[in-house]
């Protein structure tokens, strides 16, 4: 096991090494040099681009600029963003990064359960209506031009519904009024309230872990029924200090904010899920352990839900690594969509104002949180075969 | 198959090329009575040839019954009707004294006074040509390359797919934003980037693998031991077998590249006059987006044609995806 | 001879499968017993319905087959009669399948151990980890595996130690009857009948009764008191091992026997008589084996032959059986 996150995290540095080498190379083939587009800015001093000029050695020889630029992104030292002068890149990026991310694990999570769920109960019901009803919709749902149902979405349910708020981060008014001792800004409040609730959601999942791992050796029915009591007690006390504290109204501005978004990666995300585990599950059904289990004289529910369906998992959960690019592209979409303050929509406007360095620091940072996805991934399937744990 | 050809007169067997022929045209034909008996299949290659016909049509009406100066998807203006954008022409306005049934517009008119239906029927065909265009780059290189990759094996092989686990992990998006935006990025451009992104990344995988299947197959053998060229084996054995394959993949390559099309113009990246993604960006920049039900016309045709469109082409996938590997065909 | 009551009964059994192109008659009629404490060897071609019996025996039948006829009395309850729980708590607990030398009987993703655990916790009430464990531990020396081996995932076994641990599971719960079914694509030959035998052996001990399938009537003569020969969806001929070997009554029998080389231990398929099994979804009228038969006549165009005791237990469904000379 340990050999074989080893192999791949090996097999991840050299891609981020060769994602590197080609932003390096766009880069280098851009027309003029990076500085040119600082005049685009017009509250930058002029000598502000010599300097950079002579900080970036735009005049080195290329292998010497190439080596810089790996030294840089290894120690963070993106440079300073254009269009937000004179923010350093890194501090922009590390701010929206745990944005994204909350964004993508939460939704990625979401359509998941919901996309094998639905899929494994398709798989009940051969033929006939719900056969080719499932897949008209989930084919739909998996084509469907993200952007424009994002729109749709924030349309019905902001617009015409109002259930929801139309888009961003927080809604300003709340938060201008709002009271943190030595906080004045909305944005800095937001960010205070958003770190705690990272944590609470991380302490949540290592007591839960916990839990799974201390219930391991009890009795089947003593197992069950420890890890759902577990898990509705960690979630309930989490809600509760929430509901309970000053700032609780505040997080649940923010999670309304990302209610639109996430049911949005979902609905487009989890077809393909659902279509995938209902093949997968009837491809499964035909095997002989599972005429085992059935001789064994399991309910035809267990028969399904445990053996049938914990083994569809597999091929499932390969299919959601292999479609993992494509997940992230349609999360950037949708958090443009919904002015999401994430890597999204910061790639979209530092490109638009021509924001070099912010360009290239949130694309690096996109190809490393795809690898950090894939590795993450292929570890938890390596934890789900145990064919693969040697 | 080919050792009878050596050992047989040569004078009375046909050559080698009509058989060939004759074998492909009898797969096709068994191939298509498999595609057929999918319904999924069926309604994908409807929706494409409905498409087709109205990239076609396109031009014939602009010839005939459309004035240019009026329905130019780009350029064209309706002085006639007073009020842009304005509903379609056939439906009903009980608070306008003016209107009188007619199909001037059917779709009605955008913003800038340019009739809806012209604008859809032109994209139509940039967003064929887009597709097949970056499915051709795709299927080209993958296939050459898988073919290659598997034939050879060794160091060729492990580095392409080396290259290809890079590639297939790159975030294509942001990827296609950043280039599309630094670089002045036109359709061509872009059906390149995508095609050589596609082509290296995960087609290139799957067909390779096929590939190998092929390569272990007797006649390469035969065909090896009889002293062929490397590369006419594979020309001739392993590329032929694979195109079935390569054929599926070019599907999904024109899903996404229509997909990727329309997400960079939609952010009004790409160098381009009109496209279905540029019509939902005009609507919504225009701020007609939270009023959709009234302007529907404006946000509707566009976005529900990128999807049908990438749908009938992913559909068509599925349904070939059948034909190819037997092992999901229903008994 | 003393007739104690069967611990299985199976009388007139008839099993359909639907299927687009008609009904596969995969079991036509068929009828056995089984004493206690005894063992059963059902032999015949590929195709001829052996497995379809032992699905019908479990009631574990794909949705497509139907029982139309017969009963099946297991200790003396109707099992064609239970309920749906009824059947969950019967399979396993009275009848236990050993799928032979099937590599996938096993699911990959629980250990071993684990799915023994689940057939106990279902039959044997809630019993504590502990107890379960020392159980699976005992069924594992017995099959000869080390106990330890029971937290292993079945990947980490060989096929061998595979079959072991299916036979563990099988015996797990104290079934009254075992089958086990082995499938035309044997993996190596060697272990298959050495675990037969050990099979063979675990069963007299414990007292269990047992069916064997096979479609090789050299291993089904080594391991079985009774022997029922099938062919075509029904039971041509049925008697303890010797009578059918020496003195087989039927001509599929007889032609079985005769194929049947006398060097043991070498394997061949069972395909010497000219022709072919009929198609069972368009079975010929009358004794199903007329169009190979040398013995054929034209009531065996006809009619179906009755599967009648011919003394001694010796059951034989044929007009003109072979020369009985039993005495
Ligand atoms: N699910 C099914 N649907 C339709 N026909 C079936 C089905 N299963 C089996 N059959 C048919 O029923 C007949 C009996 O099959 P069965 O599997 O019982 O034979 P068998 O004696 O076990 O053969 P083998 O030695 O190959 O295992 C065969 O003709 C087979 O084709
Ligand atoms: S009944 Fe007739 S055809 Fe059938 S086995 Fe006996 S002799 Fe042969
Ligand atoms: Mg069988």
């Amino acid at each position: 096991m340990g050999k074989y996150i080893l192999k791949r995290v090996g097999q991840i540095l050299v891609t981020l090494l060769i994602f590197q080498t080609l932003l390096f190379v766009i880069l280098t083939a851009l027309p003029g040099d990076v500085t040119n587009r600082m005049l685009t800015n017009p509250d930058i001093p002029p000598e502000v681009r010599e300097r950079t000029r002579q900080a970036l050695g735009l005049d080195d020889p290329v292998l010497i600029q190439y080596g810089r630029w790996l030294g840089n992104f290894l120690t963070g030292n993106l440079g300073v963003s254009y269009s937000e002068y004179p923010k350093p890149v890194i501090d922009i990026l590390l701010e929206r990064i745990p944005r994204t991310v909350v964004l993508f694990l939460t939704a990625s999570i979401v359509q998941f359960v919901v996309g094998f769920t639905t899929g494994r109960a398709l798989a009940w019901r051969r033929g006939g209506f719900f056969e080719y009803g499932s897949t008209v919709v989930g084919v739909t749902l998996y084509t469907v031009f993200t952007p424009w149902f994002g729109l749709m979405m924030i349309f019905i349910f902001g617009a015409r519904l109002r259930w929801l708020p139309l888009g961003k981060f927080l809604d300003p008014v709340i938060w201008r009024n709002a009271e943190i001792t030595g906080l004045a800004d909305s944005a800095s409040k937001g960010n205070y309230v958003f770190t705690r609730m990272l944590l609470t959601a991380s302490i949540a999942v290592v007591l839960w872990l916990l839990l799974t791992i201390f219930t391991r050796n009890m009795s089947t029915r003593r197992r069950n029924r420890a890890r759902l009591g577990g898990t509705f007690l960690i979630l309930a006390t989490a809600v509760g200090i929430w509901a309970a504290s000053e700032i609780g109204y505040l997080a649940w501005d923010i999670v309304k904010h990302m209610i639109l978004p996430v049911v949005t990666i979902t609905l487009v995300g989890f077809a393909g899920t659902m279509l995938l585990t209902r093949q997968t599950m009837l491809e499964t059904l035909r095997e002989d352990y599972i005429q085992t289990a059935r001789a064994k004289g399991l309910p035809e529910k267990v028969v399904r839900d445990k053996h049938a369906a914990r083994n569809a998992m597999l091929p499932v959960f390969t299919g959601l690594i292999i479609n993992l690019p494509g997940a992230i592209s349609g999360g950037i979409i949708t958090e443009t969509i919904f002015s999401w303050p994430g890597m999204g929509i910061t790639l979209l406007n530092a490109t638009t104002s021509e924001d070099i360095p912010l360009v290239m620091g949130t694309l690096s940072f996109i190809g490393l949180l795809t690898l950090t996805a894939h590795l993450v991934a292929d570890v938890t399937y390596a934890f789900l075969d145990p064919r693969i744990r040697y | 198959m080919n050792m009878t050809v050596q050992t047989s007169s040569v004078d009375t067997a046909p050559p080698l090329w009509q058989m060939r022929l004759k074998l492909a045209l009898k797969n096709f034909k068994s191939g298509w009575a498999i595609f057929k008996e999918n319904p999924i299949g069926i309604i994908g290659l409807v929706l494409i040839v409905f498409f087709a016909l109205l990239a076609a049509l396109h031009p014939i009406l602009m010839a005939t019954a459309w004035e240019p100066a009026v329905y130019d998807p780009i350029t064209g203006y309706d002085f006639e009707i007073l009020i842009h954008p304005s509903p379609p022409t056939w439906i009903p306005q009980p608070d306008n004294p003016m209107w009188e049934f007619s199909f001037r517009h059917v779709l009605g008119t955008d913003p800038l006074g340019r009739d809806v239906l012209s604008q859809l029927m032109f994209s139509t065909r940039s967003e064929f040509l887009l597709g097949v265009g970056a499915a051709l780059v795709t299927v080209l290189i993958a296939t050459t390359i898988g073919a290659v990759a598997a034939y050879y094996g060794g160091l060729v092989d492990m580095i392409f797919m080396r290259i290809a686990d890079v590639v297939y992990m790159l975030p294509f998006i942001a990827l296609l934003i950043v280039l599309s935006s630094l670089f002045d990025f036109e359709l061509i451009h872009l059906a390149l980037v995508y095609g050589v992104l596609a082509g290296f990344g995960g087609t290139t995988i799957v067909i390779k693998s096929q590939a190998l299947t092929i390569k272990v197959k007797a006649y390469i053998e035969a065909a090896r031991i009889a002293g062929g060229n490397d590369l006419h084996i594979i020309f001739t054995h392993l590329v032929p077998n694979l195109l079935p394959l390569s054929f599926l993949y070019m599907m999904f390559t024109v899903t996404g590249a229509i997909f990727s099309e329309a997400v960079l113009s939609f952010f009004g990246l790409l160098d381009i006059r009109m496209s279905w993604g540029l019509m939902i960006q005009t609507a919504q920049a225009a701020g007609y987006l939270l009023n959709s039900w009234k302007y529907w016309y404006l946000m509707f045709p566009s976005g529900v044609a990128i999807t049908l469109l990438c749908a009938a082409f992913y559909l068509v996938g599925r349904a070939l995806d059948e034909v190819v590997n037997p092992r999901l065909r229903k008994r | 001879m003393a007739e104690a009551t069967p611990i299985l009964s199976v009388q007139d059994l008839v099993m359909h499968y639907t299927t687009r192109k008609g009904d596969v008659s995969a079991v036509d009629g068929v009828s056995f017993d089984l004493e206690n404490g005894k063992s059963l060897g059902l032999v015949g071609e590929s195709g001829c319905g052996k497995t379809s019996i032992a699905f019908s025996l479990m009631k574990l039948l794909p949705d497509n087959a139907k029982i139309k006829g017969g009963s099946i009395y297991v200790g003396g309850t109707d099992i064609l009669q239970l309920s749906h729980d009824e059947l969950l708590k019967f399979r396993w607990q009275r009848i236990a399948m050993v799928f032979q030398a099937a590599m996938n009987a096993l699911n990959p993703v629980y250990t071993v151990g684990d799915q023994i655990i689940e057939a106990l916790d279902l039959h044997w009430g809630d019993l504590s980890r502990e107890q379960s464990r020392e159980r699976i531990g005992q069924l594992f020396e017995m099959v000869g595996l080390d106990p330890k081996l029971m937290d292993r995932y079945p990947h980490e076994f060989s096929g061998g130690m595979r079959q072991r641990a299916v036979i563990a599971m099988a015996l797990s719960c104290n079934p009254d009857i075992i089958i086990a079914d082995e499938p035309t694509t044997a993996l190596d030959v060697i272990v298959q009948d050495r675990i037969l035998r050990e099979l063979k052996k675990i069963q007299e001990k414990l007292g269990m009764s047992m069916i064997y399938i096979s479609h090789d009537i050299a291993v089904i003569a080594e391991v079985s008191d009774r022997i029922g020969v099938m062919y075509a969806g029904r039971m041509a001929e049925l008697a303890d091992g010797v009578d059918i070997f020496e003195h087989p009554l039927h001509p599929y029998t007889y032609a079985l026997m005769r194929a049947f080389p006398s060097i043991k231990g070498e394997k061949h398929e069972l395909v010497t008589l000219p022709g072919e099994p009929p198609d069972l979804l368009f079975p010929p009228p009358g004794c199903r084996f007329h169009p190979r038969c040398p013995r054929a006549t034209d009531v065996c165009k006809q009619e179906q032959p009755p599967f009648a005791d011919n003394g001694r237990g010796h059951f034989v469904a044929c007009w003109h059986p072979m020369e009985a000379n039993h005495e």
